[in-house]
């Protein structure tokens, strides 16, 4: 574990070195925010929208106390969102489309002696390959976050007006409750913080593949797991260092 | 001029190269043959500085590889072209771009040289007109050739090929040897080919080393491969039906 976490360690100073061509990079980040980032964009506002108007219905239906607003409604869907279901729950479903691709496609770049032939031209193939991606993803994920929250409210909302369990105007008033921009911060810190370890992880898994097909095989699952794991770690302590 | 001295290397304890050492010249295409196994492959890798050797070193025109800084390595990399067994072509990008990547990370050519540069490459390897094609869309003989222009493009003056014929029917493995073997001598690039392809060892073997167990068994030429008194080496070249026909017909 311990020469595990040391050769993680030398692989991340490797790839946060300066790109060898600011050109060629540039080239790569923008095809990684297209591939890593924009091509999330539907799954996440799908899935936050039914978030939102499920966490609307359960909250809806535990609300059985008549001194308890109906406003409570959106308030809770809301800062349920902000606070955890967006960075957490997306960057877990992020950790598994995003982090089994990199790690699938840096190790087949391995198995193919592709990632050989970049350090026989004298390249820093973990810097060349991995820093485009980690870049796209660590400074665009917040976002998608974003958007994943707006998709949330909105999937609240909507239920209000399919449902009738509550009505629109006390959502919109609950959502207007206590509204705290620190949240926000502290979303986008945790955002960042798991993008960095899902593409990362993934990378290290992937560059590091032994084996054929069932290697890679693996490193992506393995990819998915660790990722997952580190980040419901680091959930808990960012939580307690920025909201205790 | 490669001068290989003593090289040892070993992984997790098991020794696969036991002190070999080798000259290689330019202008001359040399062939490493032996059983799989042998530590062909390996001791290739060791060549082009992929793996670190255990003991003994290795020099570029007198530049020993283990004592130049990381600077001069990098510099000295840029000088060797090499062949993987599979081709090794990035799959996202199309012949053009796969060929002209080293262009893009090393040179200062415009676009229009560039393109001039992998037009001649492309030319050279007989592949003229194929600059779009995407790399799923390239045969396996049209897939080594491309890895071949690749990494010839930047003029290296070290050339190394690890198994350039394999899965290869006769007749293109024979156009790839030649293509290499002709590389070799029109520029004066120090070739190295992996090969257990005993017609490569035939045709352009203009010095063969021999491996065995990790060791070098056997030096000479293509000429008197088929003379030696060596037992592993004639079990080696006369394992192939066509070369016993060969040995039968002669006696």
């Amino acid at each position: 574990m311990i020469a595990e976490l040391g050769k993680y360690t030398l692989f991340m100073y490797q790839v946060l070195k300066w790109p060898e061509r600011w050109r060629v990079f540039w080239r790569q980040l923008m095809d990684e925010v297209d591939k890593l980032v924009l091509r999330s964009i539907p799954i996440v506002i799908l899935i936050s929208i039914f978030m939102g108007a499920v966490t609307s219905i359960q909250t809806a239906y535990n609300l059985t106390n008549p001194f308890i607003p109906m406003t409570m409604v959106g308030f809770t869907t809301a800062t349920s969102s902000i606070l955890e279901f967006s960075p957490t729950i997306i960057s877990l479903i992020l950790a598994g489309k995003v982090g089994s691709r990199i790690a699938s496609e840096i190790g087949s770049m391995r198995i193919n002696e592709q990632i050989d032939a970049l350090e026989v031209m004298g390249i820093n193939s973990s810097n060349f390959l991995l820093l485009p991606k980690l870049t796209a993803i660590v400074f665009f994920n917040p976002f998608i976050i974003l958007i994943s929250m707006f998709s949330a409210i909105v999937g609240g909302y909507i239920v209000a007006h399919l449902t009738g369990l509550y009505s629109p105007a006390d959502y919109i008033t609950g959502i207007r409750i206590d509204f705290k921009v620190f949240n926000i911060v502290y979303a986008m810190i945790k955002t960042v913080v798991f993008a960095f370890i899902i593409s990362s992880v993934s990378g290290f898994m992937g560059y590091f593949v032994k084996g054929g097909a069932t290697g890679l095989g693996k490193a992506s699952t393995q990819a998915v797991v660790w990722s997952s794991i580190i980040i419901i770690i680091f959930n808990l302590i960012l939580t307690q260092l920025l909201l205790s | 001029m490669i001068v290989a001295e003593d090289l040892y290397k070993s992984f997790d304890g098991r020794p696969v190269l036991k002190g070999i050492s080798a000259v290689f010249e330019p202008g001359t295409t040399h062939l490493i043959i032996g059983q799989s196994g042998a530590g062909k492959t390996v001791f290739l890798k060791c060549i082009s500085g992929l793996y670190d050797v255990d003991q003994g070193q290795i020099s570029y025109d007198g530049r020993v590889l283990q004592k130049l800084s990381k600077k001069e390595r990098k510099k000295l990399r840029k000088e060797i072209g090499m062949l993987f067994q599979g081709g090794a072509l990035f799959d996202s990008l199309n012949v053009e771009e796969n060929i002209m990547f080293p262009l893009n990370m090393f040179s200062k050519m415009s676009t229009d040289e560039k393109r001039k540069r992998v037009d001649f490459c492309l030319d050279l390897v007989e592949l003229s007109g194929n600059n779009k094609k995407a790399t799923s869309e390239l045969s396996g003989g049209m897939i080594k050739r491309v890895a071949i222009a690749r990494a010839i493009v930047l003029n290296p003056k070290y050339l190394l090929c690890d198994e350039p014929n394999s899965g290869l029917d006769p007749r293109t493995a024979e156009v790839i040897d030649d293509l290499i073997h002709r590389i070799t001598r029109e520029f004066n690039i120090t070739t190295i080919v992996n090969t257990h392809d005993m017609n490569s060892v035939l045709k352009i073997g203009d010095r063969i080393n021999y491996l065995y167990d990790g060791k070098l068994e056997w030096t000479g030429d293509k000429d008197s491969i088929l003379k030696t008194g060596n037992k592993r080496v004639n079990e080696f070249v006369f394992s192939m039906e066509l070369t016993k026909r060969l040995k039968r017909d002669e006696n």
